[in-house]
């Protein structure tokens, strides 16, 4: 069974048509990169997969089940946002994730915190902007999910801040879950990657994997994402 | 998980609550000093009078703080919790939206119950203060518990007094709820439109409002028509039954807007949700 | 190891190249246990996934063997690699006399220019 699936999945805002009859399937053990413009749609789709939109037409389905409390507990998510309420300390952080997710792995998030100096006394609002992604990352890094869904995990940092998450996400590859990055940096992100889907417009333009564009058209897929997205 | 959900829930709001709570009791117990001080020979010293008042005063807005406080946490909480960034959090983790909804409610519920017994105690223990005798004294003053029955059993209220005050303390309940739930609706409703999100939630606020105003205004009405012909002021029968049948209407329309207001939460939030 | 990639190329291919070149260069030298995928990936920055199709592209060419419950080795065939060392020289060689075409010189010239660049090393 696919880990995600979308079947003509549309979502429309008012006129706005956010997603229009998209249809993919995700399997296990592999990266994909979810790789479009801005406003192309790829927060649309990753809201959707969470149950954070409902859509207006068509389905999406984790391993079977529409989004909602049983799916909550496979799939792991990081927003674009800070998300955290600012008053905690990593450490009761922890406590709440131990707390609602099975799957959380303390003493994993434990070790991460103290390889990168975060002190689990540390207050979010207390944390620079480097810090508290990396923070963030750490946390939704640490659980043994399904899906994970990573919305630009490494737009805004430094570029040694950078190449920690992107090593992080490849040292936590698990073959029986699936990981998501939806980024508009793909040069950076390329390799980590085994497929890649261009959206845009909330339409499906291209899924194919890395190595395949890179021999069908002789060039990276940033390069190629740019002749195809060319204004 | 509802249970983990209240814990954690608990944990965010005591931050505020408990130290408003602590500062109640302070003040209280500084004004009941100060009281002392204001009757006794410091009083001579203007500056120390001064200040004895200014304890009071203290105490005063500490107490209107703590009640208004209460109701600001409340509104605040599920406003930055559930429909900010937090939100992100909140609704990608294995509960239901009934089980978020229902720890907020529950949450609120007892830090007002909590505000409403500190702020009842404290002013007992400053009048004991201020009438100058000792919680002793009054207690020796008061009836007994067998003294109190016997006579509420002549009046031939006794009986119905227990089941009127469980349904009133279901009714104190239910409109706490009700209060709450008024907020819940009103913010979810309004955060279901991409712009002017606030101005829309207290637009709701306004019309839920009228609407209940207006529903409770014309049972009040029928209620008082079906009175008519009826002198329940001269007979305690009649009267407790009166008393009994408004409780239940009261308990019957606070029910019924507390689930319609709950159902209206649930809908915009699940339905609606619009996270930015 | 310094890890290298073109954008023009599938990387699982480059994987395969570098690797090879890191054995044939005594970087990992026979028998040499090499780390596990992840590790590999991590330290290459590339997807687990595309580490493992190289390195079972490699395991084909005997370049390394994977003994299932130790890991993989790098082999210890001196042949395989005398092979694929000849090889690659012979792909360098050829790649030079190229170049060296295309810029116009001739074959005794491109000796005198091996010959004198041959003194100037061994006088430094």
């Amino acid at each position: 069974m696919p880990i995600l699936e979308c079947r003509e999945l549309s979502k429309r805002f008012g006129s706005v048509q956010a997603l229009d009859e998209v249809s993919l399937t995700l399997e296990a053990g592999r990266v994909v990169g979810l790789l479009g413009p801005n406003g192309s749609g790829k927060t649309t789709l990753l809201k959707l997969a969470n149950g954070l939109l409902t859509p207006t037409d068509g389905e999406i389905l984790i391993e079977g089940l529409a989004p909602g409390k049983e799916t909550h507990s496979v799939v792991s998510y990081l927003p674009d946002r800070p998300y955290l309420a600012e008053w905690m300390k990593v450490r009761q952080l922890l406590d709440l994730f131990e707390d609602f997710y099975d799957d959380f792995d303390r003493n994993k998030a434990t070790e991460m915190l103290l390889r990168l100096s975060i002190d689990e006394e540390m207050r979010i609002k207390e944390m620079s902007k480097g810090t508290r992604e990396k923070a963030q990352l750490i946390l939704v890094m640490s659980r043994k999910a399904k899906l994970y869904l990573l919305d630009e995990p490494i737009g805004g940092v430094d570029p040694a801040t950078r190449d920690y998450i992107l090593e992080t996400i490849i040292r936590n590859y698990n073959p029986e879950a699936a990981v998501v990055i939806s980024t508009h940096l793909i040069a950076d992100v390329e390799q980590v990657l085994d497929d890649v889907i261009f959206i845009n417009q909330g339409k499906i333009m291209l899924q194919s994997s890395v190595d395949a564009i890179r021999e069908e058209h002789g060039m990276s897929v940033d390069q190629y994402f740019r002749e195809v997205f060319r204004c | 998980m509802l249970g983990k959900l209240i814990k954690h829930e608990f944990r965010a709001t005591a931050r505020i609550m408990l130290p408003i709570s602590g500062a109640v009791l302070a003040l209280s117990l500084l004004a009941n000093l100060s009281i002392r001080g204001l009757t006794g020979s410091m009083s001579e010293i203007p500056v120390l009078r001064i200040f004895f008042l200014f304890i009071e005063f203290a105490f005063g807005a500490a107490i209107v703080a703590a009640g208004v406080m209460a109701i600001v946490i409340m509104v605040s909480r599920f406003y930055r919790n559930l429909l900010k960034d937090e939100g992100y959090l909140m609704f990608t983790l294995p509960v239901s939206v009934h089980e978020l909804i229902w720890a907020k409610l529950i949450v609120s519920l007892v830090w007002f119950l909590v505000t409403s017994l500190l702020i009842f105690l404290v002013c007992c223990a400053t009048a004991l203060n201020i009438s100058g005798t000792s919680l002793a004294v009054v207690i020796g003053e008061m009836p007994s518990w067998a003294e109190l029955r016997d006579a509420l059993k002549e009046i031939g209220v006794y009986d119905k007094l227990v089941g009127l005050t469980l349904k009133m303390v279901l009714l104190v309940l239910l409109s706490i709820l009700a209060v709450c739930l008024h907020f819940y609706a009103s913010m979810s409703l309004g955060h279901m439109f991409s712009k002017n999100k606030i101005l829309l939630s207290i637009v709701f606020f306004v019309l839920i409002s009228f609407a209940f105003n207006m529903m409770k205004m014309s049972i009040g009405i029928a209620g008082f028509d079906a009175l008519n012909g009826t002198h329940p002021m001269n007979d305690s029968e009649v009267m407790t039954q009166f008393m009994s049948r408004a409780l239940w209407v009261g308990i019957g329309t606070q029910a019924v807007q507390a689930a319609v207001l709950y159902f209206a939460t649930v809908l915009s939030l699940k339905r609606g949700l619009n996270l930015e | 190891m310094d890890w290298n990639f073109r954008g023009d190329l599938p990387i699982y291919s480059q994987l395969v190249e570098q690797i090879r070149l890191a054995i044939i260069s005594g970087v990992f030298p026979p028998g040499q246990r090499l780390a596990s995928v992840r590790d590999m990936a991590a330290e290459a920055g590339v997807n687990p996934n595309t580490m493992q199709r190289a390195l079972q592209d490699l395991e084909r060419e005997g370049m390394v063997c994977s003994q299932r419950t130790t890991g993989r080795f790098v082999t210890e065939d001196p042949n395989i690699i005398e092979q694929a060392k000849k090889q690659y020289a012979e792909e360098q060689i050829r790649a030079f006399l190229e170049t060296m075409r295309k810029l116009g010189y001739p074959r005794e010239a491109i000796l005198t220019l091996l010959k004198e660049e041959e003194k100037e090393n061994a006088d430094t």
